[in-house]
């Protein structure tokens, strides 16, 4: 579904992703794990087009995404789920989710916030108040909610767990990994924290200093001795 | 002159420096940046519709003209000299809407000169006539209050009732999640510019029959509209209607209590008191300032 | 420039402001040298622009070294303008010193008085950011004609003071100093009157701006304001044309009272002794008034160099750049901004008093708006944070309405459009620098000649 060929970015000198090659297959959750600067974000960023590649190219479905503009981007159907709770706080709960998926058919947007209010019946809940008033589990609720009405078949999710209760942050990675069995999508996880990823996702790769360090099935990532050292610095 | 009279006779230049201030939030909300060359626009597209008034003899294609040239000429300051500015500080952006207001004052000298130019009101200016003596409001003051509340009406109604409006929020308010949305906020951003050129086009021909239309009297519109805007929190079309019309109240009351002359110092009390007590405006969403 | 002094030498504590005294009076001195060789209508221009520079250098420390972008240093300039008229038309002797009151005296009143206004200004603006103190101070540019109409009889109202101009020392050599001394009688007298019918028509009635008169309305007049009061467009001091005025006012070489005396035949005399006619010593008053500029220019252009390259310097564009990490390690922004403005202001007063000087003259007119866009064009034009960049600002803003007034007649343009085109070249020029050069015409060519000596 998405593929990533030796792509490469900086932001001037300083080279944020080097050559990094990955598959992101449907149906399932793949991770990105490493530590702080990584380059986890810069990864995201880029396949959503913020950030212009260096060198390499990513292609969805066939096509070649890489150097286009974002609101191009997400009308392919990525979706990204920025960093640190990304509502529009002066707007309402559904301002917030109408925003999504602007260009769609009416019809196929009243459908999306039909699924968004039952997966997230908070928001239903809360629908008329301002996006400031919810708390920072909401809000995440409402930032996926928001990603899942432009009706993508890629949804990325940059480090969800930030600042959140360990409950909350289960609660809510179950229901996008049920949601990527249940309806074919594609999800990439980008975390910090490898352990509450891993447990979610089926396959994860762990990025190191923007090189791929190492891939794998989630078991086999959690088991492997050099990849606890470089990245959870715990080996030895 | 009754305490009354003169609330009446600051209604319509109250609407006025209303719409100017909204001018003034439409650019902000787009681009965060204070257009201190919108006055200077005004003033541009207002000697234009006086020309087209002069040619046509129809008051309202003149204002259709107003506010044409006023979309467009908010679109070319937009993507001539603001897009590529906005890489810089914030100052670079603060001189370049000054070296527009100056150039465009320079250029409607030389266009029409600088004598004070006479622009025809389409209704009658002198007030009514009722219970025998004749009130300080016109058919004219009817024509600006309405022409204001329409405006403004239907801003807040495209602004809170059309998906239009929700992307231009949005757009103003976030622009990076409004793009992951699908939003195409550049369009939106220029789209505000325009709208706040025509609206600026429309105070112009408003109030050019109350005033004598130079390239330089909008001074001081620009002065009264900044204060409003600024008092009203920059991001507040309510709080520019608002106090746009209180400051033409006080305005009113200060001309009439005693010296015309001292309009621009009440403004800049007024100014220099809100920024004392209350930095981020009465209306303001509470992170607007910080940018 | 790279002197080649020893180590030893140049981190003696002396040795900083030395090589800064050595800069300073080199350029000054050769700017006084050239004035004892110029026409008197070119020595006029060199005292305008020295005048524009002294206030630039202070618009450098604001806009470029501090980052806050002002339109209030024209009502600073009138500050120290006011102040240096109102001091020597009406005070005698110094307090507490009993010293004879002279026109030195007044110098340095006028930048106290610019000093505590700069802290007026700083202290309410210090809390704003980018386009709020912008706003305010331009609020106090559109605001100033207003506030000096409202003290008619302390700062003159619209009519101003005419001032004469204070003689060399022992005066213009020993031609007929009788008359000289009635010329100055006759000043003193006319002070508050002689300008009625200039500015009756020239400043007019400053009221009509924003205020609708119902009662006036009511009658059916539309009320067409004749004379804006809050530019001075018409409120050019050579009547004669009927014109916009450059951003520099078009004085066409010739101080003021000239062209003045033509609305007022008492003043006659007096503009005779002190317009550039009289040629004692090879030395005319227009280069006297250069020189007074000039050295004003370098004192203040001194101070600027020690500020500039001294630590403040670098306090002024840590806190400019970062404040949060300026104030990390102690800084204080605030009070680095007010700090800013009080130095600009006190830079801007000194200007005014040589302003009062040059054009014999103190009035609303001066210092409109347009007089504070001129400071930031000029700045900006020649390079925010380059004190070499302002002077050269100030050379281009009082030059180039010269040089586009001879270009314009030489096509044979209309007078409204030749009139008009140094604002509308500013203008652009304005854009266009903060567009393409944003270090402006001087920042940018150091720049470059930075970068290809260290290749």
């Amino acid at each position: 579904m998405l593929r990533i060929e030796n792509l490469s970015v900086s932001y001037g000198a300083i080279q944020a992703l080097n050559d990094v090659s990955l598959e992101v297959p449907p149906g399932r959750v793949t991770a990105v794990i490493g530590a702080n600067g990584a380059g986890k974000s810069t990864l995201m960023r880029t396949l959503a087009g913020l950030e212009k590649p260096q060198s390499g190219q990513v292609i969805f479905n066939g096509e070649v995404i890489s150097g286009r503009k974002p609101e191009d981007i997400v009308r392919m159907g990525i979706a990204l789920v920025p960093e640190g709770r990304s509502t529009i706080s002066e707007l309402s709960v559904e301002d917030n989710l109408k925003l999504g998926g602007m260009w769609r058919s009416h019809a196929q947007r009243n459908a999306s916030l039909t699924r968004v209010y039952s997966l997230f019946p908070i928001l239903k809940e809360r629908h008329h108040m301002g996006a400031d008033t919810l708390s920072g589990g909401e809000r995440q609720q409402l930032a996926i909610g928001r990603a899942l009405m432009t009706g993508p078949q890629l949804l990325l999710l940059d480090e969800p767990s930030l600042g959140l209760a360990p409950l909350i942050v289960t609660q809510i990675l179950e229901l996008v990994a049920l949601m990527a069995r249940d309806s074919g999508l594609a999800v990439l996880l980008v975390e910090q924290n490898a352990t509450v990823a891993l447990r979610i996702a089926r396959t994860g790769v762990v990025l190191n200093l923007g090189e791929v360090a190492g891939s794998g099935t989630s078991a086999e990532l959690l088991a492997s001795e050099e990849l606890r050292h470089i990245y959870l610095g715990t080996g030895s | 002159m009754t305490f009354f009279d003169h609330l009446l006779g600051g209604i319509a230049s109250g609407s006025v420096i209303a719409l100017m201030a909204i001018a003034l939030v439409l650019v902000w909300r787009s681009t965060r940046v204070v257009n201190f060359a919108q006055v200077g626009q005004a003033m541009f597209t207002t000697f234009l519709a006086l020309a087209v008034y002069r040619g046509t003899g129809n008051w309202l294609i003149s204002l259709i003209a107003a506010i044409l040239a006023g979309a467009i000429l908010g679109l070319i300051v937009h993507f001539l000299v603001m897009r590529p500015v906005r890489r810089q500080d914030g100052s670079g952006a603060i001189i370049a809407t000054f070296g527009v207001l100056i150039a465009l004052q320079a250029s409607a000298s030389m266009i029409w000169g600088v004598d004070p130019q006479a622009y025809p009101p389409i209704v009658d200016i002198i007030g009514f006539e009722a219970f025998g003596r004749t009130w300080p409001f016109s058919r004219y003051d009817v024509l600006v209050l309405g022409v204001t509340v329409l405006l403004v009406l239907l801003l807040s109604v495209v602004f809170t009732r059309t998906s239009l409006g929700l992307r231009m929020r949005a757009s103003a308010f976030n622009p990076t999640v409004a793009r992951l949305s699908g939003v195409r906020v550049s369009q939106m951003l220029a789209l505000g510019w325009a709208l706040a050129g025509s609206i600026g086009a429309i105070a112009g021909v408003l109030i050019a029959p109350t005033f004598s239309v130079t390239p330089y009297s909008f001074d001081i519109l620009l002065i009264l509209a900044f204060t409003v805007a600024v008092i009203g929190g920059l991001d507040s079309l309510v709080g520019a209607v608002a106090f746009g019309i209180g400051t033409g109240l006080v305005l009113s009351l200060v001309s009439g209590y005693s010296d015309s002359g001292n309009a621009s110092i009440v403004a800049l009390v007024l100014l220099a008191l809100n920024l004392l007590l209350k930095p981020e405006g009465v209306f303001a969403h509470h992170h607007s300032r910080s940018v | 420039m790279s002197m080649k002094i020893p180590e030893s030498i140049r981190e003696l504590p002396g040795a900083f402001f030395l090589r800064n005294a050595i800069i300073v009076s080199a350029v000054a001195g050769v700017f006084l040298l050239i004035n004892t060789q110029l026409e008197p209508t070119y020595s006029f221009y060199l005292a305008q622009a020295a005048m524009y520079a002294t206030a630039m250098f202070g618009m450098v420390i604001l806009v470029g070294l501090s980052g806050q972008v002002s339109l209030g240093n024209g009502a600073l300039m009138a500050v120290g303008a006011y102040t240096f008229a109102i001091t020597s038309m009406n005070w005698q002797t110094v307090p507490i010193l009993g010293l004879p009151w002279n026109a030195v005296w007044s110098v340095v009143t006028a930048g106290l008085v610019g000093v505590i206004a700069g802290l007026l200004i700083g202290g309410l603006g210090a809390r704003l950011s980018g386009p709020y103190l912008a706003g305010l101070t331009l609020g106090i540019a559109v605001g100033l004609p207003s506030i000096i109409y409202r003290f008619p009889s302390f700062l003159g109202g619209e009519d101003g003071f005419a001032l004469r101009v204070p003689f060399p020392p022992g005066g213009y050599a020993a031609q007929d100093g009788g008359e000289v001394s009635a010329a100055d009688a006759a000043a003193e007298e006319m002070s508050n009157e002689g300008f009625e019918d200039f500015l009756a028509e020239a400043g007019g009635d400053s009221s009509e701006i924003l205020e609708f008169d119902q009662e006036e309305l009511a009658t059916g007049e539309t009320p067409l304001v004749e004379d804006e009061v809050l530019e001075f467009d018409q409120d050019e001091l050579s009547l004669e044309q009927e014109s916009t005025p450059d951003l520099v006012q078009d004085v066409d070489g010739e101080s003021p009272p000239a062209e003045i005396s033509e609305s007022e035949d008492s003043f006659v005399d007096l503009v005779d002794e002190s317009a550039g006619v009289i040629d004692l010593t090879g030395f005319v008053i227009e280069q006297w008034q250069a020189s007074l500029a000039v050295v004003m220019a370098a004192i203040v252009g001194f101070i600027a160099l020690n500020l500039i390259r001294g630590n403040q310097g670098r306090i002024w564009k840590a806190v400019r750049d970062d404040p949060v990490a300026a104030s990390l390690v102690g800084l204080s922004p605030q009070s680095n901004k007010v700090s800013a403005f009080v130095i600009s202001g006190f830079f801007a007063a000194l200007a005014g008093a040589v302003m009062a000087q040059i054009f014999a003259y103190v009035g609303p007119a001066l210092f409109g708006l347009t007089l504070s866009l001129s400071l930031l064009v000029g700045v900006i034009l020649g390079g925010r944070s380059s004190l070499v960049g302002a002077m050269v600002g100030a050379a281009f803003i009082v030059v180039l309405p010269k040089a586009m007034e001879t270009f314009a007649q030489q096509l044979g343009w209309e007078d409204r459009v030749a009139d008009n085109l140094p604002n509308l070249v500013y203008g652009l020029l304005v854009v266009l620098v903060v567009l393409v050069l944003p270090a402006g015409l001087v920042g940018s060519l150091m720049v470059a000649i930075r970068r290809r000596t260290q290749r």
